[in-house]
């Protein structure tokens, strides 16, 4: 399928830019922090990204959500690669795909709060672009000039993982010679209350697949990487996207399939796609949210596919859950061990759950990796697997 | 100047609106048939279990009940398909419930209107009625919903070489953001797609080009409701696609719609 990786840029509670997440990966430095968001009391933990609180000139497009994509936009060269992508071959042929479970909500939740009298928007809220689930392509869009086609997925959980799935085909059928993929969300009261209400919420520092794991810490963040036709441009990170796979589990809304049916189907295609086998991959960055039941089932699976070579780990509890932005953070901690050799462990974890069998620990190791695999799953059961691979 | 044409044959149509229960009914209305006596209330799709149906916002049994007309039209197992999902507006009424309890002093949320407040609930209620284990996209576009959810329902038929299942729905918009979002009808409308080395279906082509985006097309039909459907709907925009597929109509061989900006798709109808 030949993808090639361009760029790539990360935005979490873990480090405002890519530099700086490697750094905190590096040091097991956790962005998480008792939950500080304005008028929720729950006693949980967050990745809350400081610096967004700032961004308030954004005019008709205000949001938490479209200020985070704006904060993650200014970080390395994502913006100046864009820029030059749509010099070469014009503001048409680029297209974006954005995934986001909240869109622009943290706006419609603070337009509640300031209704007027007789119950309707003030005018600061009146902001049709933003109070509406393509919100993040529309701002993105319009702050990078991008011309193309520009599509929205909102899958939850799994959103910012099949906007690379998108990107891939548009661009083997030829359709745009480049796509600028990304994924944000923002911690706003409905994902916090709405988590609280499914009773998923941790009152600690989630430690996915420990055997005392009792539940989710939610974060937000902002991620985007350029994608192009193999060959394109000489001007590349040397990772190319060689797999995907993407499912359904037909089986509830919110718990995920007892035997990870679906979750098995999106592992296995990506594999059959990249023409892999199992014992080819070094490295897996798991969905793994601490809850009991994703880590058990993942677990198993991944237990049952990929043999003791294959190192695992999740990377949540540095940055929290970050819902629709998950996707595309892994999917840049997961490219980059390509780059960096540096396999981050799986922070937190002191006693692993008995029902893993899989090759996981709490500290970081140093290994030079050739393909990278990881997991998104996702509310209405829906999956997605990425592989990247090594430029040969 | 870079053009690209996409194909598939369309094998199966599915429509539910207040004023029409299945694509039979809204093809009459299109040809100028008059309006039933009275409006009707949101579908009930049989597929969805009984305690599941009860709740089941509105956005999910439109799209679920045209999917499920669209699937038997075509006479595909659901579970061959590959699906995606389009509204541009999302589900306001959970928007409105969600927003209005949390700015209040209890800010507890029924965990089912949670779960189902994700825009990707109407693909969750499909695959999990009809388990269907394949891709489920869910997808937004605002105003251009129906364009870009073609354009990608298109691609992966093309690329992937699947038959697909697209469908596109929006229902009335809740009370505070209606100045915003407009919308008071409920619509929904689904098409099978297959590849088109398959020997079913009605051939057509879609050509993406560069090019400033035009207005919408017109739409042929000149009754108030249509009219007024097609302008407020976001996902209502199909039916000038629909104008097009009817088989007795030849005013519409081709139309264009905006893709993006800087885009525009062209469909047409391709003579075998």
């Amino acid at each position: 399928m030949g993808i090639d990786i361009i760029d790539y840029e990360s935005c979490s509670a873990a480090g405002v830019n890519l530099a700086q997440l490697r750094s905190s990966l590096a040091q097991h430095k956790s962005g998480l922090v008792k939950n500080c968001l304005t008028g929720s009391d729950i006693d949980t933990w967050i990745g809350k990204v400081a610096d967004v609180d700032a961004i308030n000139d954004l005019k008709e497009w205000q949001s938490r959500n479209n200020a985070l994509a704006a904060l993650g936009l200014e970080q390395g060269s994502i913006l100046n690669n864009v820029s030059a992508l749509i010099k070469k071959y014009g503001a048409a042929r680029v297209g974006i795909v954005m995934g986001s479970s909240t869109s622009s909500i943290d706006r419609t939740e603070t337009a509640y709060q300031a209704l007027d009298e007789a119950g309707g928007l003030t005018t600061a809220f009146k902001q049709p672009l933003v109070h509406n689930p393509h919100a993040p392509s529309l701002f993105v869009a319009h702050y990078t000039g991008v011309k193309g086609p520009s599509l929205t997925i909102n899958t939850a959980c799994s959103s910012s993982a099949k906007v690379f799935v998108t990107a891939a085909r548009w661009l083997n059928l030829g359709v745009v010679d480049a796509v600028l993929v990304g994924g944000v969300d923002t911690l706003c009261l409905s994902v916090l209350h709405g988590f609280n209400s499914l009773q998923l919420l941790s009152a600690n520092p989630c430690m996915p697949f420990d055997h005392n794991r009792d539940g989710i810490n939610l974060g937000e963040a902002s991620g985007f990487a350029i994608l192009q036709r193999s060959g394109d441009n000489a001007n590349r990170t040397g990772i190319q996207l060689t797999g995907y796979g993407e499912s359904s589990d037909a089986y509830h809304m919110s718990h995920p399939h007892p035997e990870g049916l679906g979750a098995k189907l999106s592992m296995t295609q990506a594999l059959e796609r990249a023409a892999l086998k199992a014992s080819d991959i070094d490295y897996i960055n798991l969905h793994g949210t601490s809850s009991r039941a994703n880590d058990l089932i993942e677990g198993g699976l991944v237990s049952e596919l990929f043999p003791k070579t294959t190192q695992c780990s999740s990377t949540k509890a540095w940055m929290g859950h970050t819902l629709g932005a998950a996707g595309i953070t892994e999917a840049i901690i997961c490219m980059d061990v390509l780059l960096t050799s540096l396999m981050p462990g799986s922070m937190n974890l002191a006693q692993l759950d008995d029902a893993i069998d899989f090759s996981i620990q709490a500290e970081n190791l140093t290994k030079n990796c050739t393909h990278v695999m990881t997991n998104s799953f996702g509310f209405g059961g829906n999956n997605c697997t990425l592989l990247f691979s090594k430029e040969r | 100047m870079n053009a690209k044409t996409l194909t598939c044959k369309v094998a199966g149509v599915g429509a539910w609106g207040a004023n029409f229960e299945n694509w039979h009914d809204l093809q009459a209305l299109l040809c100028g048939q008059p309006l039933p006596d009275k409006p009707q209330k949101g579908p009930k799709p049989a597929i969805i279990p009984a305690n599941e149906r009860r709740r089941a916002p509105l956005p999910v049994r439109l799209a679920v009940e045209s999917s499920w007309q669209a699937v038997q039209h075509a006479q595909v197992e659901p579970a061959s398909l590959t699906n995606v999902f389009v509204s541009g507006l999302g589900d306001t009424d959970l928007t409105d419930y969600m927003c209005k309890v949390l700015a209040s002093e209890n800010k507890e949320l029924s965990p089912t209107k949670f779960h189902n407040s994700v825009h990707n609930a109407a693909a969750g209620y499909w695959t999990i009625s009809t388990n269907t284990m394949t891709a489920a996209n869910s997808v937004a576009g605002y105003q251009e919903s129906v364009s870009l959810a073609l354009f990608e329902a298109m691609v992966q038929c093309e690329a992937e070489g699947v038959p697909m299942l697209v469908t596109f729905y929006d229902a009335p918009v809740s009370e505070v953001l209606k100045p915003l979002l407009e919308n008071t009808h409920a619509f929904a409308f689904s098409l099978v797609l297959f590849p088109s080395v398959s020997d079913h279906g009605m051939a057509i082509s879609a050509t993406i080009r560069e090019a400033i985006a035009p207005e919408w097309p017109t739409l042929s039909a000149q009754s108030d409701y249509l009219q007024s459907l097609y302008t407020s709907n976001p996902c209502a925009r199909v039916l000038s696609l629909a104008e097009m597929l009817m088989q007795q109509n030849a005013k519409h061989d081709a139309i264009t719609m905006p893709l993006s900006e800087q885009t525009t798709i062209s469909f047409e109808r391709v003579q075998p």
